[in-house]
């Protein structure tokens, strides 16, 4: 059918019979369909249609509705409640089904949170649990070392000698054997022998300064003033000026333990502060350690000494004693490093300082020509997305399996249901 | 229903405006004024079309009688706050539709996470002859849209118009659509089918 032979469309006819045509138009058609059998035979079939349509009829209206409805109507019509059959409200909504799928499902989110948090919760627990016992532990060995000091301050006279006597004189009865008991010994004086130090926590102290300064060359001098004023010194100095940027220095700076908090003050005053942290470690117990270890090598020394000079034995004996000498010696030279190095942490404090200048930016004619700058840039973009891209490779190629066996887990459910929600909504 | 539903509309739905026969929207102004009257006229008018329509897109008698009330609650509920903007027939039809899509909605969504209701498949409580049921099985095949105009058009003797407004489409797309529904369901009634009525107990069954 086309608008040559019709001089109207098959929906015009459609739209005549159902009487939506402007009146000009239904004219026309009306006309039309006088004279055309092909037309006629479209108005035949939605004749057709509609008549088998009329077919399906509805029975009335149950009566019982009818009441309810008109007399709500006439009581209260403000105090209806509407959605009865709604999801939303319908208090019959909740079968037994549902709520045991609802409470089902709520039971394995819970257990799976459980099964998720019980680990980790144990974990620090556990964590926590070691700290405690560590503490525990440090604490009874500082008072076992505060009672021993306490000794020796009420005795007044050390007790050590009284003892080394006694040993010595064991060594000289039996000197062949010195060298093989000698670590005997030392455990044994480990236990009793006390370490004669202050109890004072020793605390080897850092802090940490990040400033920002005006002027940066007075800052520098005034930096060199303060050290030399709280006799510190700096063991490290890295100054670095370069020309688009702002100048800074990095110094690892040392100073006495007592005039940190005033050095750091006085620091502070160069400028603003953008950072600052302090940090003490506690080496009391390493130094108490160092210190018996040290005395317990002294006095092995002492005692050697002592057989070397009484010269009972062979030859090959002796020489064994001066290489034992020899070797204890070298022991408490290393310790007596050890320990100085350990006092002078304490005694000077470090401060880590970072001193730069604020920035100011200049316009010089040294900045590189537009095509380097163009050239630099396309460089960083290529750079930047190949990083990118090697970074989303990465992270499949990382996390990829795990996804994939969540998705192969999740992905059987999810099909069931769409598919049961295609079936359910072909049905209604 | 009128044999040519094309040039008739039911007296019920197109009154003459006297005081014997008064608008449906100044019956609805009265109802918002108190008139319990005005509401029992206005529903002695529209509970069989509207039962109709909740009959003829639900399957389960129960179910279109439950919702055939709930736009008349909803009357009730905001008549206070009634605003004759529109015809009041378009206003019930839409409500009428937002309750139908709720109920599909909450349908479908049982069917997914329960399984399907055997109950509203089941054909000994509907009261169809095969002649209806051809008809609803006819309809079924064609595309939701074109089927809901259909209905629109035909049971509900909406105009294009306010089909337009109801379903938010075109003039011109309600109106080849309609064309196109009419076309395909002559094709399938015309069709003979003698399975029809097994095949629908079959289908039934098999869900049940």
């Amino acid at each position: 059918m086309n608008t040559a032979t019709h001089p109207v469309a098959p929906e015009e006819v459609m739209a005549f019979l159902d009487g939506e045509l402007a009146a000009t138009k239904a004219q026309v058609v009306a006309a039309h369909l006088g004279q055309c059998a092909e037309c006629a035979a479209i108005v035949a079939r939605f004749r057709s249609t509609s008549e088998s349509l009329s077919g399906w009829k509805i029975p009335a209206v149950p009566k019982k509705m009818e009441n309810t409805l008109l007399k709500m109507a006439a009581e209260d019509p403000s105090a209806v409640q509407i959605g009865k059959t709604n999801i939303f409200i319908r208090a019959s909504f909740w079968t037994w089904k549902q709520w045991t799928a609802g409470l089902g499902a709520t039971a394995a989110a819970l257990l799976l949170l459980l099964a998720i948090a019980i680990p980790n919760q144990l974990h620090t627990a556990m964590t926590a649990n070691k700290a405690a016992a560590v503490g525990r532990q440090r604490a009874e060995q500082r008072k076992s070392y505060e009672g021993i000091a306490g000794n020796f301050a009420g005795s007044g006279q050390p007790i050590n000698d009284q003892e080394s006597k006694v040993f010595s004189n064991q060594i000289a009865l039996n000197s062949p054997g010195v060298a093989a008991d000698s670590n005997g010994l030392t455990h044994g004086f480990g236990d009793h022998a006390a370490p004669s130090f202050t109890v004072d926590a020793m605390i080897a102290r850092t802090a940490s300064l990040s400033i920002i300064v005006k002027d940066f060359a007075a800052s520098r001098i005034s930096l060199d003033s303060i050290l030399a004023r709280h006799q510190g010194y700096s063991a490290h100095l890295n100054a670095s000026t370069s020309e688009n940027a702002p100048r800074s220095i990095t110094a690892s700076l040392r100073v006495p333990a007592n005039e940190l908090a005033t050095t750091l003050a006085e620091l502070k005053s160069l400028g603003h502060v953008e950072t600052e942290s302090q940090s003490g470690e506690e080496v009391t117990q390493q130094h108490a350690d160092l210190v018996a270890r040290l005395k317990n090598s002294r006095e092995t020394e002492q005692r050697l000494q002592a057989i070397l000079l009484q010269r009972t034995g062979k030859i090959s004996d002796v020489l064994a004693v001066e290489q034992e000498i020899a070797r204890v010696r070298g022991e408490i030279e290393q310790m007596e490093a050890e320990q100085k190095s350990l006092e002078h942490r304490v005694d000077f404090a470090t401060i880590e300082l970072r001193l730069s200048e604020e920035y100011k930016a200049r316009l010089n004619n040294s900045s590189p020509s537009a095509s380097t700058r163009i050239h630099n840039s396309l460089v960083a973009g290529y750079k930047n997305a190949a990083e990118t891209l090697l970074g989303f490779v990465l992270f499949f190629a990382e996390s990829g399996p795990t996804l994939l066996i969540w998705l192969a887990i999740l992905l059987v459910p999810a099909l069931l249901l769409v598919r049961r929600y295609r079936r359910a909504a072909a049905a209604f | 229903m009128n044999d040519s539903p094309a040039n008739s509309q039911p007296n019920t739905v197109a009154p003459s405006p006297s005081d014997e026969h008064p608008s449906d929207e100044k019956l609805m102004l009265a109802f918002s004024q108190g008139s319990a009257q005005a509401f029992s006229e206005l529903f002695a008018r529209y509970k069989q079309p509207l039962f109709g329509f909740f009959r003829r897109r639900l399957t389960d008698p129960a179910q279109a009688e439950e919702l055939t009330q709930e736009p008349f609650l909803v009357l009730l509920r905001s008549a206070s706050r009634y605003q004759p903007r529109a015809l009041f027939r378009t206003y019930l039809y839409a409500v009428g539709f937002k309750i139908l899509r709720a109920q599909r909605r909450k349908t479908i969504f049982h069917a997914t996470l329960i399984g399907v209701r055997s109950a509203s498949q089941d054909p000994a409580t509907h009261d169809s002859p095969d002649a209806k049921l051809a008809i609803r099985e006819g309809l079924s095949k064609l595309e939701s849209i074109e089927r809901e105009i259909l209905l629109l058009r035909e049971f509900e003797q909406l105009s294009y118009s306010e089909i337009t407004n109801l379903l938010r489409l075109p003039v011109n797309t309600v109106r080849s659509r309609l064309f196109r529904a009419r076309m395909a369901l002559h094709e399938i009634l015309a069709a003979p089918t003698p399975q029809t009525a097994a095949a629908k107990l079959a289908q039934s069954e098999e869900h049940a």
